[in-house]
């Protein structure tokens, strides 16, 4: 039962942090592009580093997971046990996720800031 | 192997918790786009960017947290009980997800609100006589 749960595990948290780092990476372009004032060289370098420590942090993680796996015995524990670990580490991406976002916003912020409104005396 | 009534319980949860997060998640993100459109005065790169990540974090957040309240930690022997557990469980998510709802309505308007001020303080602003 335990290598059932392993594989499904594997496979859906895979699949999701794929598709949210490819959805951060394609999205979170812009905003670095706006941070570095239109430096596209710069900005693509950074976005593919971070994407890689992205990948690499989370399915490290998802992955050592399964070493504190209780044993399994029968078809509800599978998929109990498989949904809470996947809702461990979709509020883990979340939380990594807005803080980003926080992180972007202020930077932007702090970078806008002496040139949002000019007064010319 | 036997299938006790906690299994028919994930198996009706997990579909409805899904088709309900998918729903909230689609039609506010639909209709949130003129509100970004707004905050970024018009800039629709950046505009639907910044909706797309919204709402990636908005699926994370609610699927995660609908995940992990799912465990019914001991046997359900009845019909009945199923049923109760189920509606107390789908209800609670229900209220859950309203409120994160309002939430993101509120950050919506605020930033709105935000944007037309300092707008408004730069159209002023530009109005004044050697400072254009």
């Amino acid at each position: 039962m335990n290598s059932i749960a392993y594989i499904l595990y594997l496979i859906a948290t895979w699949l999701i942090t794929v598709h949210v780092g490819w959805n951060l990476y394609k999205n979170g372009r812009i905003y670095i592009l706006n941070l570095l004032h239109g430096d596209e060289a710069l900005t693509d370098a950074i976005n593919r580093i971070l994407l890689t420590g992205y990948y690499l942090l989370n399915l490290g993680y998802a992955t050592l997971m399964i070493t504190q796996w209780q044993t399994i015995e029968t078809l509800a524990t599978v998929i109990s046990s498989i949904c809470g670990m996947v809702g461990n580490i979709l509020l883990l991406l979340a939380a990594i996720h807005f803080i980003n976002m926080t992180v972007i916003f202020w930077l932007s912020k702090k970078n806008k800031h002496p040139h949002s409104i000019t007064l010319k005396y | 192997m036997n299938t006790s009534l906690n299994f028919v319980a994930y198996l009706i949860y997990l579909p409805v918790v899904a088709m309900l997060t998918w729903y909230v998640a689609h039609t506010l993100f639909k209709n949130s786009k003129v509100f970004m459109l707004d905050i970024f005065k018009g800039k629709e790169e950046i505009a639907f960017s910044t909706n797309r990540l919204f709402e990636t974090g908005f699926y994370l957040l609610n699927l995660g947290f609908a995940l992990k309240i799912m465990e019914v930690s001991y046997e359900i022997g009845t019909n009945r009980s199923l049923l109760e557990i189920l509606s107390a469980k789908i209800g609670g998510f229900s209220i859950y997800l309203g409120i994160m709802l309002f939430i993101n309505l509120y950050l919506f308007f605020r930033g709105r609100k935000i944007s037309k001020e300092r707008s408004k303080l730069a159209e002023a602003l530009s109005k004044i006589p050697g400072n254009s």
